[in-house]
C-alpha cells in the first residue's frame, strides 16, 4: 500500500492509500463538523444537512443522485457524528471519475425549500424510531449526564422540538459557516488513479471559496451520578455507563482500548463470566472510544428490572477488582490478536480503510499503514495497561437506567 | 476475475467442503452449515435448537457467530489464516463433542427468557416474528426462539437427544474463503470431521397461507411497524433472477418504495423490501415504519406500490437494476466472510456454487418478457400483513 497526499489551493486536502490489487476503489469526503458544533437552536442540523446533501445540487435532482449511486453499484453511505460528517461511496475502478464527480458535486447542495420540508418529516420519523429503541434512549441519557452541559452531549438527531422549529435559512447559514474546503478531507482507498483524481477534484472545486472555520472546544467538566428515566413502554432495564477515558491524540488510548476489551471479550471477560454466564444479564459489553475532544469508557448492560441493582453492584465490583488486581498477560494477548485480525480484515476492502485514513489525517495529520497499526497494538504491554489502573480511573462514572424502574437502589 | 474459482469436495459422510482461495488476503473465513433448523424442533419444544447451540458454546467456553433459521444452523468464524486449523479444532469440539453440562442449562434458559422479554421492547424485530406466525401455517410459523412455556419445558435430555440426532454431517456444508492451501485444508477437515457419521431427520416442508390476512399487535409505540409478505420464486426457479430484479425495482435507492414513501411523502425513515427463501419456497418481505397517525397512509402507499408492480417495470428500471446488481456482487466478493457465506448458500439451495460469469449471464438474460412471466406466476397480491403499533390499520381494498 502506498500513501499519497496533496493540498489544493483552496485548502482542500486529499489523501490516498493505494492498493492496486483491490477490486474496487472507495472515496469519501470527511467534513470536520458535527453535533458538537451546534447550539441548542439548531440541534440536529448537521445530521439533517447530511440528508439534504442527497436531495440535489445545482446540476442534479435527488432522483439523479439516487439513480447514479445505484447505477454505479456503489454502496453509498453517509453519517453525522458528534465531531464529523462523512459521505462515502465505493465503485469498480472504472467508475472512479463518476463517483468523484457525484460526491464532489454533492458537497455544494441546492438545499431547496420543498425538499427541506419533506425531509424534515423523514428526520422526525428517524427521531421517533429512536424513541422506540431503549438502547438509543439509554445511550443518549448517559451521554448527556456525562457531558454535563458540554456540546458533546448534543443529540446527533436533534429533538422533535428543535427539528420542527428549524428553518432552512438556519441550515444555509450553518452550511456557509462549516463547509469550507479547508474544513474537509477527501480520502481515497483501493485501486484508484491518483493523478486523475487530484486533477478532477481540483477542477471541480476551483471556485469553492475558502474561509476560516473555528471549532470551539470548551473545557469538559465530566458529569457523574445516576439518572433513572422511567419508561414503562420497555420491559427490560437498559443500563449505560460513561467514565472519562483518553483522547485520540493520547498514546495511552491503545492501552485503554485493550483494557475495555479485556473486560468485555468472551475469552477472559469478567463482564461475560460474572453477568452473562450466570444469566443475570442478557447483554453486557464495554468499550473505549477515543475522539478528538474526549475519550470515554462506555459500558452497556441489558437485564431484568429486578436485577438491575445487583448488576450495578457487580459492575462496580468488577472494576474495583481490575483496578486492584490488574489484568492477565493471557487476556491482553488474546485481545491484541483480535485487534490484529480486525486490522487485517479492514485491509481486505477499500471501504474498510477509508474512515480510519480520513479521520487520522484530519485530526492527527498523520498516516500509518496497516503494519504500523498492528505494531502499535502489539507494542502495548501489561505494564502499559496497568499504568492506567489508578484509583481514579473508574471513580467518577455517569450511569443511565432506562426501563420500568422509577429508582435504582445501589 | 482470476480468484472466483470455488473448489468442492464431498466426504464419504456427506459433508461437502467448498474452498475459495484468495491469496491476497491474510485471513480465512469459514461457515459450517448444518441442514437442521428451528422447524425441526418438536412441538411444544420451540426454541430448542437455539438454546442447544448456546449451550454448546458455553460448554466449550468459546463463542463464535451463529445463526439459526427455520431450515439451517450456521456457525461462522474469521481468523488470521495461520489460525484456521485451530479454529476448525474449536468448531469440531463445539459441534461434535459439546459437554452440554446440565447445570449450565438453567442460566442459558434464563438468558433465553430474558431475550423473549426484550423482544417485546424491540417492535422492529418483533414484527417479523408475528409476520412469520401469520404467513406460515405449519412448523415454519412458530417462534424460533420459543415461548416462555416451551423454554420452561426444555430438559437436559432434550438437549442431549437433539444433539445426538440433529447435528449430523449428511447434507452439511463447510465453506472456506481466504488464504489457505486446498489440499491441506481437505486433509485438515477430514482429520477433524471425517469420523462424524449420520443424517439428520428431514425437516417438514413449509406451508403458507394463500389468501392473505392482516394481524395487528397493539402496543404503545411511537412508530407503527408494518411488514408484508407475498409469494415469489425460490432460488433455482428459472424465473428467480427476474423476481429478484422486480423486487430490486421496488427496494433499490431511488426505487419505487423509497421514492414514493420516503422521498415524495416523507412518510418513513426506513422502507425496504427483499426476496427471502426457504428451500422450494420463495417470498418477498417489505417493511416500513411510520409515526402512528401517518401509518395508514404508509400502508396504503406501500400496498399500492406492490400492486402497481403487477403492471410491469419500465425498460429504464430494468436496465438500472441490472447495472447495479453486478458490480455489487463483485465488490461484495472482496470480503472473505461474504464469499464463504455465498458459497454455502449456493450449495445449500442449488447443490452447486455458481460462477460469477453464470450470475452475470442470468441477470443479463432478464428481459421484460421474463419479468412479465414472473408477475404472471407470482403476482404481488394476497398480502399477509403484520403491524405493531397503537392503532389497528385498515387493509386497503
Amino acid at each position: 500500500m502506498k500513501f499519497l497526499h496533496t493540498k489544493l489551493a483552496n485548502g482542500l486536502e486529499i489523501v490516498g492509500e493505494l492498493n492496486e490489487s483491490a477490486l474496487s476503489m472507495a472515496c469519501c469526503y470527511l467534513v470536520k463538523t458535527g453535533a458538537c458544533d451546534e447550539t441548542p437552536e439548531i440541534s440536529g442540523v448537521s445530521h439533517f444537512l447530511e440528508h439534504m446533501v442527497f436531495k440535489g445540487t445545482g446540476r442534479r435532482s435527488a432522483e439523479d443522485i439516487n439513480f447514479e449511486f445505484n447505477e454505479l453499484g456503489g454502496r453509498k453511505s453517509a453519517g453525522a457524528s458528534l465531531e464529523n460528517t462523512t459521505y462515502e461511496g465505493r465503485v469498480l475502478p472504472e467508475c472512479q471519475t463518476r463517483l468523484i464527480d457525484l460526491l464532489t458535486d454533492m458537497m455544494r447542495p441546492a438545499l431547496r425549500n420543498e425538499d427541506f420540508d419533506i425531509e424534515k418529516k423523514v428526520i422526525l420519523e428517524e427521531i421517533a424510531k429512536g424513541k422506540d429503541d431503549p438502547f438509543h434512549f439509554a445511550y443518549w441519557t448517559a451521554q448527556e449526564l456525562f457531558a454535563n452541559g458540554h456540546p458533546l452531549g448534543n443529540r446527533i438527531l436533534g429533538t422533535t422540538e428543535s427539528i420542527s422549529a428549524l428553518e432552512r435559512r438556519q441550515m444555509i447559514s450553518y452550511f456557509e459557516r462549516q463547509y469550507s474546503p479547508g474544513n474537509m478531507t477527501v480520502a481515497l482507498t483501493g485501486a484508484f488513479d491518483w493523478d486523475a483524481a487530484v486533477r478532477q477534484i481540483d477542477e471541480l472545486t476551483r471556485d469553492w471559496e475558502p474561509f476560516d472555520v473555528e471549532r470551539e472546544t470548551p473545557k469538559i467538566e465530566f458529569g457523574s451520578g445516576i439518572k433513572v428515566v422511567q419508561n414503562e413502554q420497555f420491559s427490560g432495564e437498559y443500563l449505560a455507563w460513561r467514565w472519562p477515558g483518553f483522547v485520540l491524540n493520547d498514546e495511552r488510548r491503545y492501552a485503554a482500548d485493550i483494557l475495555a476489551d479485556v473486560l468485555t471479550s468472551s475469552a477472559g471477560s469478567c463482564l461475560y463470566w460474572d453477568l452473562m454466564e450466570p444469566g443475570i444479564a442478557n447483554a453486557a459489553l464495554m468499550q473505549h472510544s477515543a475522539e478528538d475532544q474526549y475519550g470515554a469508557f462506555e459500558a452497556y448492560v441489558i437485564c431484568s428490572p429486578e436485577r438491575a441493582g445487583e448488576v450495578v453492584q457487580k459492575v462496580q465490583d468488577i472494576l474495583k477488582d481490575v483496578v486492584e488486581n490488574g489484568v492477565s498477560e493471557d487476556d491482553i494477548e488474546s485481545v491484541k490478536q483480535e485487534y490484529v485480525l480486525g486490522i487485517a480484515l479492514s485491509c481486505e476492502t477499500p471501504m474498510g480503510r477509508l474512515e480510519a485514513l480520513a479521520t487520522r489525517w484530519t485530526y492527527l495529520g498523520e498516516y500509518i499503514d496497516a503494519d504500523e497499526s498492528i505494531d502499535r497494538i502489539l507494542a502495548v504491554t501489561k505494564e502499559d495497561v496497568e499504568a492506567l489502573l489508578t484509583e481514579d480511573l473508574f471513580a467518577k462514572g455517569a450511569l443511565a437506567a432506562v426501563g420500568p424502574l422509577e429508582t435504582l437502589d445501589v | 476475475m482470476t480468484n472466483q474459482e470455488v473448489l468442492t469436495h464431498t466426504f464419504s459422510n456427506g459433508l461437502t467442503l467448498a474452498g475459495a482461495e484468495l491469496p491476497a488476503v491474510r485471513t480465512a473465513s469459514f461457515r459450517l452449515l448444518m441442514p437442521t433448523g428451528a422447524a425441526g424442533d418438536p412441538s411444544g419444544k420451540e426454541g430448542l435448537l437455539n438454546l442447544l447451540t448456546e449451550l454448546c458454546f458455553r460448554s466449550a467456553g468459546y463463542h463464535m457467530e451463529y445463526r439459526v433459521s427455520e431450515e439451517m444452523l450456521c456457525f461462522s468464524e474469521t481468523v488470521m489464516s495461520d489460525n484456521l486449523e485451530n479454529a476448525l479444532d474449536l468448531a469440531a469440539d463445539i459441534v461434535l463433542r459439546p459437554a452440554l453440562n446440565p447445570k449450565e442449562l438453567e442460566s442459558e434458559r434464563s438468558q433465553a427468557l430474558q431475550y423473549l422479554a426484550q423482544l417485546e421492547d424491540d417492535p422492529e424485530d418483533n414484527v417479523f416474528v408475528h409476520l412469520d406466525r401469520a404467513y406460515f401455517t405449519n412448523e415454519y410459523g412458530r417462534p424460533q426462539r420459543g415461548t416462555e412455556e416451551s423454554l420452561q419445558s426444555l430438559t437436559a435430555d432434550d438437549m442431549a437427544e437433539a444433539h445426538k440426532t440433529r447435528f449430523k454431517p449428511a447434507g452439511a456444508i463447510l465453506s472456506v474463503a481466504g488464504r489457505f492451501d486446498w489440499e491441506r485444508l481437505k486433509d485438515a477437515v477430514e482429520a477433524r470431521f471425517g469420523s462424524w457419521e449420520g443424517s439428520p431427520p428431514p425437516l417438514p416442508k413449509p406451508e403458507r397461507r394463500a389468501d392473505g390476512c392482516y394481524v395487528h399487535i397493539e402496543q404503545d409505540t411511537e412508530q407503527t411497524h408494518i411488514c408484508v409478505a407475498y409469494a415469489a420464486e425460490p432460488p433455482g426457479h428459472p424465473n428467480y433472477y427476474a423476481s429478484y430484479i422486480a423486487t430490486d425495482v421496488l427496494s433499490s435507492w431511488g426505487g419505487r418504495l423509497q421514492s414514493e414513501i420516503r422521498e415524495k411523502r416523507g412518510l418513513a425513515y426506513t422502507v425496504d423490501a427483499g426476496n427471502c427463501s426457504i428451500k422450494g419456497c420463495g417470498y418477498v418481505i417489505a417493511y416500513a415504519a411510520t409515526t402512528s397517525d401517518r401509518a395508514q397512509e404508509t400502508l396504503d402507499t406501500l400496498i399500492g406500490e406492490l400492486k402497481r408492480l403487477a403492471e410491469g417495470v419500465t425498460e429504464e428500471e430494468l436496465e438500472r437494476s441490472r447495472a447495479s446488481i453486478l458490480p455489487n456482487i463483485v465488490m461484495n466478493g472482496e470480503s472473505t466472510s461474504a464469499r464463504a457465506a455465498a458459497a454455502a448458500s449456493d450449495l445449500f439451495y442449488l447443490g452447486r456454487v455458481r460462477s460469477l460469469e453464470e450470475i452475470r449471464k442470468q441477470y443479463e438474460a432478464v428481459n421484460p418478457a421474463s419479468i412479465a412471466a414472473h408477475l404472471r406466476e407470482f403476482p404481488p397480491e394476497n398480502f399477509t400483513v403484520a403491524a405493531i403499533g397503537p392503532r389497528r390499520l385498515e387493509m386497503p381494498a
